[in-house]
């Protein structure tokens, strides 16, 4: 009973309902405008909204996008600004293109007027004495050196004619106006020609020996050392256990406050400091008293690898006068001030390895022989 | 034993420290270096009067030209300063020189006051340094003398840099030749040593030789034919009086050479055939003979200090250089090279030889060690001969001679390292040069 009039009650409502929603009782539709739509995110609708709320977004920015940098990245244009911004301070103080009518800092035009140097070289590179030998037809197949008026450590060929003299070499860099960072300008520079030796005129023009060699006295026989009388066993033995401490390493004494700290220099960081300091050292105004002339110089370095040219002192001369020694001295004095006025090219971390140096000038192998 | 055994274990204590201990200061020592010109500025001495403008370029043209000519120095062009000097006393802006590589800088002042009196004042710079080389200068003459103040000027600055003296204030006397080899009028002329302010001291009615300086430059010996033989001359340079020195029939005297000390003069007489070295006293006439040997010698030269005598001799069967006493005695011999070696000179400074020497049909002039060690040949032509050491001892000039007919004698200088080969400007021919000591 109960069973039958649930399902009539459902079947009641449901045909009610269907009636209701159905649309049974409703009019016929009116017709209707159809419109598209597109859907949107909630960022695409606050930007479309953002005109309407500038006022207050406004200060807002300001003063959030400075210290943002993804803010800077983002944007390109302003992304490029701050590149410039330091490649710019150099060329400032060097070159004078933008503001014609700025004096120029002279301490950074290093390289002269190209065509005085051009001239000022040009008769060094024409070997002087080949022009009056005329009877040199004996000349042997042997490479010879070259005589020009320079000597150096390591030979160098003659550069080409244009190309300007100067202590280091370096490539021609040339104003590229396509470019995005504009490089200084820089003339190419080569060093000057060189040979290893002096070349005489009767050297260089005949292969046959110029040299007379007279002959040398025999050796004097140098005395043996006396046999080392044999040590006992005991003694041995003690010597074994001295050996043993001594290698096992725990004799190391405690560094002293004046001794450097930090790893030394290889020896090729030393052979760096060296090959510079001697390219600057010239000999040629010597007299043959200074020739003879070991000075030992010191010199304190600054952080940047250039010497402190107040503190370059002679410590020590050996083999000539007072006087011959001060023309020694100036000689180096003048090589550790030039070569070192760019920075010697020193490891920064071995700072304080360095930051006092020893040189010694030993002109042995430059005397006029 | 003891001892021993503790300076043992000293020593492996010393081994076993780390590696990386380093005490004291980086010690590093240079022992090759570069041997090239100077590079000094000059820029034009200030004048301080108007009427001394065009010789305070002079002054400083030739003070350039003085250490340019030295093969030492390279002189920085006027074109490539960046500042110039406007006044003597102004400060030095030494970065504007440092800039273009001056390494030594040279100022300068001139003026000529009124009654011809000229004043030359200079200041010399260590441009790296920042600092002056020794305290300015000054020299006063008269304006006739520029050039000698401008030459002073060169030695001071040359004498500050080397550490050796200078040689510009001085002379050289040589035999000026003119006309065909064939008929060539020689004559005595004497010279600055860059071959300016020729005067002639003889004519060319007679043949003359090999014409040397006294130690103090104020006479010259020399050789004329004269009477038809060879003669020894002694000449006064400033009044141009001359007379016989050696005068003996019968013979033939040559290639006189003053001792150190002016008093005394070594020479060689041909007397029957044999050529042997005599010395005299030039105040007294006194002579004595120092070699006695059938062979030829000549061209005596006396060490500075007047103790020995070099000489050339063929003694051995080839002409060789040999070393004796100043009052004579054995000599030894010193050249041992294969060739012939002649006409040699004792450097001023004493250490070492300068010779002409033969070898391969080609002559040299060549140095060497007063012991005849280290010879060294620097120059090689048809003809070179005659070296004379400069004042300082630091160059050499010689005779060069070129082949052929129209061959002609010229004066050639160069350094004693072999480098500055170079031509000594001369009118016309010059040989047989005498180089002068240093003028007061």
């Amino acid at each position: 009973m109960n069973t039958g009039q649930y399902i009539s009650g459902a079947a009641h409502i449901g045909l009610i309902g269907w009636a209701l929603l159905g649309g049974v009782f409703k009019p016929a539709p009116e017709p209707f405008e159809v419109t598209e739509v597109a859907m949107i995110s909630a960022e695409e609708f606050d930007a479309m909204m953002a005109p309407t709320e500038a006022p207050s977004l406004d200060s807002e920015m300001v003063a959030l996008t400075p210290p943002d940098p993804e803010a800077t990245e983002t944007e390109p244009p302003q992304a490029e600004a701050p590149d410039p911004a330091p490649v710019i301070a150099e060329p400032d103080a060097a070159a004078p293109p933008p503001e014609p009518e700025q004096a120029p800092d002279v301490a950074a035009l290093l390289p002269p007027e190209p065509p005085a140097e051009v001239e000022d070289v040009a008769p060094v590179l024409v070997p002087p004495v080949e022009a009056p030998v005329t009877a040199a037809p004996d000349l042997s197949d042997r490479p010879q050196t070259r005589p020009t008026t320079r000597v150096a450590p390591e030979p160098v060929a003659p550069p080409e004619p244009d190309v300007k003299i100067d202590d280091i070499a370096q490539d021609e860099a040339v104003d590229d106006g396509a470019a995005e960072v504009q490089r200084e300008q820089q003339e190419q520079t080569a060093e000057e020609e060189a040979a290893t030796e002096i070349v005489t005129e009767a050297e260089a023009s005949s292969s046959a020996p110029s040299t007379s060699v007279r002959p040398r006295t025999r050796p004097t026989r140098v005395a043996q050392p006396a046999p080392e009388p044999e040590t006992d066993t005991g003694t041995q033995a003690a010597v074994n256990d001295a050996l043993a401490q001594a290698l096992a390493g725990g004799t190391a004494e405690p560094t002293t406050p004046s001794r450097p700290s930090g790893p030394p220099l290889t020896s090729g960081e030393k052979d760096a400091l060296r090959v510079a300091v001697q390219k600057c050292w010239n000999t040629g105004a010597l007299s043959t008293e200074a020739l003879r002339t070991t000075v030992v110089v010191t010199v304190q370095m600054n952080q940047d690898g250039t010497p402190e040219t107040g503190t370059i002192r002679m410590v020590d001369s050996q083999g000539g006068s007072t006087g011959s020694a001060n023309q020694a001295f100036q000689a180096a004095r003048r090589a550790i001030i030039r070569c070192g006025a760019r920075g010697f090219d020193l490891p920064p971390e071995k700072y304080e390895q360095w930051r006092e140096i020893e040189m010694t000038f030993n002109p042995e192998k430059m005397r006029i022989k | 034993m003891m001892k021993r055994l503790l300076t043992l274990l000293a020593a492996l204590m010393a081994l076993s420290l780390p590696v990386s201990a380093q005490n004291g200061p980086l010690r590093i020592e240079i022992t090759e270096g570069v041997i090239e010109p100077l590079p000094f500025a000059a820029p034009g001495f200030v004048p301080e009067s108007g009427a001394a403008r065009q010789l305070a370029q002079d002054i400083a043209q030739v003070v350039a030209e003085d250490l340019a000519g030295t093969g030492l120095f390279r002189q920085i062009p006027d074109s490539a300063f960046i500042s110039q000097i406007s006044s003597f006393s102004s400060p030095v802006q030494f970065a504007d020189w440092k800039a273009i590589n001056a390494q030594a800088l040279i100022t300068g002042a001139v003026d000529l006051q009124a009654g011809g009196r000229l004043v030359v004042k200079f200041r010399l710079y260590d441009v790296f340094a920042g600092q002056e080389l020794g305290q300015g200068l000054q020299f006063a003459g008269t304006r006739d003398g520029w050039r000698r103040m401008a030459h002073k000027v060169a030695d001071a600055v040359y004498s500050r840099i080397t550490g050796e003296g200078g040689y510009f204030d001085s002379r050289v006397v040589y035999v000026s030749e003119t006309g065909p080899k064939s008929d060539r009028k020689k004559r005595l002329a004497i010279m600055d040593y860059d071959g300016a302010n020729v005067q002639y001291l003889t004519d060319s009615s007679s043949i003359v030789l090999a014409p040397r300086f006294s130690p103090t430059g104020d006479r010259i010996l020399y050789t004329s034919y004269e009477t038809g033989f060879p003669r020894i001359y002694l000449l006064d340079v400033a009044s141009v009086r001359r007379r016989v020195l050696e005068d003996q029939e019968g013979t033939m005297s040559f290639a006189p050479r003053f001792s150190p000390d002016g008093q005394t003069v070594v020479y060689s007489v041909t007397r029957g055939g044999n050529t042997d070295i005599f010395r005299m006293n030039v105040a007294t006439g006194q002579t004595k003979r120092l070699t006695s040997a059938p062979s030829i010698e000549t061209a005596p030269s006396f060490s500075p200090d007047g103790s020995q005598i070099v000489f050339e001799s063929d003694r051995s069967g080839t002409q060789q250089l040999y070393i004796m006493d100043a009052n004579g005695g054995e000599p030894r011999r010193i050249s041992f090279g294969k060739g012939r070696y002649g006409t040699p000179v004792w450097s001023p400074r004493g250490d070492m030889i300068a010779f002409t020497k033969q070898s391969k049909g080609r002559f040299h002039i060549g140095v060497m060690r007063t012991d005849g060690s280290e010879e060294r040949l620097l120059t090689a032509s048809f003809l070179d001969e005659g070296p004379t050491w400069s004042p300082n001892g630091r160059v050499i000039m010689f005779t060069r001679e070129t082949q052929g007919a129209g061959g002609e004698a010229s004066l050639y200088s160069v350094d004693i390292s072999g480098r500055n080969l170079k031509r000594v400007k001369t009118e016309g021919g010059a040989s047989d040069p005498s180089w002068s000591p240093l003028q007061n």
